[in-house]
């Protein structure tokens, strides 16, 4: 879901070699962690975010900063708790019945406007993203709803009738009725994604694509949004006839757009800001960064991979080879970094379900001895190998340390490097056949191991490896109307089983499971919180006495 | 000269034709899905409504063709990407501050990089030659992003004398206006310390002085008027350079002008955005030269004669 203008990795490399060059050791008279609790007199967050949010439309948005931009300003109907089960947010309930949930919303919802948020702004929204004239990049969130897809296809002349289609309904005010195509037990939770965030329909028709700029937009969560400067300064204010203020304690969030990761944290270590938005610190300032008492990390529900390219590497027990010599435990410490989790398996630790998913094949540390006995084993095996990644920082470092680890195999490594753009084009699928092995990463949409797994089936859009299992596409299938949790988890199980399993395929090598770091000041520290889908919510955030 | 401007101006409309034509044509070659900004695969449906949406499932001369109609009546269409945005809407909000950012910088180096060049000539292979030039010569060769960096790192982050980045209050404007203008400022000081130092050499500058006429009034008359042909030579397309070459000190001063947009445009495949901006900065370029070639004639008559 990210969305991140290239660094100049150069730049964050010279300014490294700059800081240690003048003695920078960072801040470290600052006391342990944590205020004394005590609320300070005055609430003003000043934010750093990253970038300058593409759209604050929930239909339009598709990336990370727009996404809690909006989760701030908008009541979503469900968030994610804790233990990552939805918790009630603008609905205060629901029923599931197989394929039918049904939402009951509260009856104190309200726009900005006065205007209250009822079942039917839901019906609409959800519809309009879906509205083949509007192009929403991620009406594919809404797929899981009977009718969804078949309405975001439709050729105009039919897109009328296909609309009332949809299998989502008000009932009345309060009651939403949503039919899924399939039992998906992960439906409710995802409501916490910012896609299923209902507009105020009489802004929309009235204002069209400028519906989203201060003046006009109107919303319905803890915050307003008072002022939005394209890329310079977004600005929030606490919604005071929000259902829940009383237990609101910001007054304002005053945000700057810097997009630059090196000066975002120059900004913050000059005091101009208190906490940075959970976009990634520079990786060549990283390990200066750990050391300060600012420094947070957040468990991300994310895994940074090698794929495979199955027709030009075709023996798996070259693959096996390639990924137990990869030292996992090295490229975190030395490369990598920021605290990430090394990565045994697609599904990453933190998942509900995890513990009984993963498999313990591929090794933490490199196991060379074991790496060079499946090398033996493997026919014919590439010994001159490309591997690709995209110019954005930190992957060449990893790829030039994984480089090393398969010399040890006698596998000659080529690296190259690709624009963006271009190298998602140039992967496919199917991948172009110039790539052995290429770098990508995922980062989760919900909670669920659906998320990850689904990219795996043969005809999955992400399925970059040629890895195509009718076996592994019906074990997906069942998982999709496998209500039951455990016995959901079981199939998962054996899904995982054939990627990264004793007997699995190995269509990827995972690298590490993301982490997301942080500053913070130590006077939000505290109530400031990233969930494992990267995102904030400020109405929780309290400033205490420094 | 009023026939020569006017001839001049109308002979930018087929090179604007040709820079839309070029640019369109190079966009369309690179490989690149704009709607696709994240490892996610866009399903076939989705592309197609987007590709619907913003024409671009039509064949490509009418594309070319809406484009060209929309730059003659000043609309330059949608974003791809900054859904709700238009192209005009990104010139007329952020053009202004890259302007502003561009001109305090052509400021500094006007300020400090001519008179720097002119003391260096005038007192030649002396120690404030020695010094000017080194300065030039460091802030030639230092790459903005260093100078830009090294710059926050001390004045804000050490000393914080100056707020880091933005560009609020004029506070915020002095590190970034600084770090554009270094090199036309080293540029500046080189060129008027040569142009000068050959102008005092002529026959005209030696009459001059035999004639009786005060150093300070030789120099400021004589001298110094036409060793400024070569900067203005050079000064328009340093304009152009200035504006559109702020990519890194926008970025690294999060200076919300329209400089960046010169390359996210291009690596996000917006086409519609890169194709905005380089109409723009092609008739900056016109313009700046078609002003260099105006100014040439008040400098030197000479050049007036032969062009009427």
């Amino acid at each position: 879901m990210r969305l991140r203008v290239p660094l100049l990795s150069a730049a964050a490399l010279l300014v490294a070699v700059a800081l240690v060059a003048a003695g920078c050791g960072g801040g470290g008279d600052k006391k342990g962690a944590g205020g004394d609790g005590k609320q300070a007199a005055q609430q003003v967050l000043r934010m750093a975010w990253g970038a300058e949010p593409p759209s604050l439309d929930p239909g339009l948005a598709t990336d990370t900063t727009s996404s809690n931009v909006l989760l701030n300003i908008m009541d979503p109907l469900v968030r994610l708790g804790d233990d990552q089960q939805p918790v009630p947010a603008l609905a205060e309930s629901w029923d599931v019945d197989g394929k039918v949930v049904t939402f009951h919303l509260r009856d104190d919802g309200r726009w900005t406007n006065g205007d209250p948020v009822t079942a039917h702004d839901f019906e609409y929204s959800w519809k309009r993203t879906l509205d083949p004239k509007l192009a929403a990049d991620y009406a594919y969130q809404l797929y899981g709803i009977v009718g969804a897809q078949a309405y975001n296809e439709a050729k105009p002349a039919q897109a009328a009738a296909l609309r009332d289609k949809v299998g989502v309904k008000a009932l009345d005010d309060r009651t939403l009725q949503v039919t899924l195509t399939s039992a998906q037990p992960w439906f409710v939770q995802q409501m916490a994604h910012h896609s299923f965030l209902a507009v105020h329909r009489p802004t929309v028709e009235k204002h069209g694509a400028k519906w989203t700029e201060p003046g006009n937009i109107v919303t319905n969560g803890a915050f307003k949004l008072a002022g939005w400067k394209h890329d310079a300064s977004i600005t929030l204010v606490k919604n005071a006839d929000w259902r829940n203020a009383d237990e609101v304690a910001l007054d304002r969030v005053e945000g700057r757009i810097i997009v630059d990761g090196t000066t975002r944290v120059q900004a913050f270590e000059a005091g101009e800001v208190d906490a940075l938005d959970g976009g990634g610190l520079p990786p060549a300032d990283m390990a200066r960064l750990k050391q300060l008492p600012e420094y947070e990390k957040y468990p991300a529900l994310g895994t940074y991979y090698y794929g495979f390219n199955l027709k030009n590497i075709p023996d798996v027990n070259q693959r096996r080879a390639m990924a137990f010599a990869i030292d996992r435990r090295s490229i975190i410490d030395n490369v990598a970094q920021a605290d990430q989790i090394p990565a045994t398996g697609m599904v990453p630790q933190g998942m509900p379900g995890f513990d009984v998913i993963k498999q313990d094949f591929l090794p933490v540390r490199a196991d060379l001895d074991k790496a060079r006995e499946f090398m033996d084993r493997a026919k014919s095996p590439k010994r001159k190998i490309t591997l690709f990644y995209n110019d954005s920082p930190g992957h060449k470092e990893i790829a030039v340390a994984v480089q090393g680890m398969w010399k040890e195999l006698g596998i000659d490594v080529t690296i190259k490097a690709q624009e963006w753009a271009q190298y998602l084009q140039f992967l496919g699928p199917p991948p172009s056949d110039a790539v052995y092995v290429y770098r990508l990463g995922w980062i989760g949409d919900y909670v669920d191991p659906m998320n990850f797994l689904e990219l795996w089936t043969s005809k999955s859009g992400n399925n970059n490896s040629r890895f195509a299992s009718p076996a592994y596409d019906r074990l997906i299938e069942q998982a999709r109307s496998t209500a039951d949790d455990d016995a959901r988890y079981e199939l998962y199980r054996q899904a995982e089983a054939m990627l990264t399993g004793p007997q699995g395929e190995l269509p990827i090598t995972p690298i590490y499971w993301y982490t997301y770091t942080n500053l913070e000041r130590e006077s939000v520290k505290d109530t400031f919180h990233i969930n494992l889908l990267d995102q904030f919510d400020l109405s929780k955030v309290v400033i205490e006495e420094a | 000269m009023a026939a020569y401007i006017i001839r001049r101006v109308v002979w930018t409309v087929p090179v604007v034709l040709l820079v839309i034509f070029m640019t369109f044509t190079l966009m369309k070659q690179i490989e690149g899905n704009p709607f696709r900004k994240t490892e996610r695969a866009v399903p076939a449906a989705v592309q197609a409504n987007l590709e619907r949406k913003f024409n671009l499932d039509r064949p490509w001369y009418v594309q070319y063709a809406n484009y060209v109609r929309g730059v003659a009546t000043g609309d330059l269409g949608p974003s791809l990407v900054l859904r709700d945005r238009t192209v005009n809407d990104i010139v007329e909000e952020q053009f202004p501050r890259s302007i502003e950012l561009g001109l305090l910088a052509f400021g500094w180096a006007v300020l400090l990089g001519v008179p720097a060049g002119v003391l260096a000539a005038l007192k030649p292979n002396s120690r404030f030659d020695y010094g000017s030039m080194l300065f030039s010569n460091v802030g030639f060769a230092l790459p903005n992003f260093l100078v830009a960096t090294l710059l926050i790192y001390f004045v804000s982050v050490k000393w914080g004398v100056l707020p880091t980045s933005g560009w609020t209050t004029w506070q915020h404007k002095i590190l970034p206006s600084f770090t554009l203008g270094l090199v036309p400022m080293a540029y500046f000081a080189r060129l008027v310390r040569g142009t000068m130092l050959e102008t005092l050499q002529q026959d005209y500058v030696r009459t001059a002085r035999a004639k009786g006429l005060r150093r300070r009034r030789v120099v400021g008359v004589h001298v110094l008027r036409n060793s400024l042909i070569p900067v203005v030579t050079a000064a328009a397309p340093l304009l152009g350079y200035i504006i559109t070459g702020s990519f890194i000190v926008e970025n690294i001063f999060a200076v919300p002008g329209i400089g960046r947009y010169y390359v996210t445009a291009v690596s996000a495949r917006d086409y519609s955005v890169v194709m905005g901006l380089t109409v723009l900065l092609s008739i900056i370029v016109i313009v700046a030269n078609l002003v260099v070639d105006i100014l040439y004639g008040i400098l030197d008559p000479r050049t007036r004669e032969a062009r009427t």
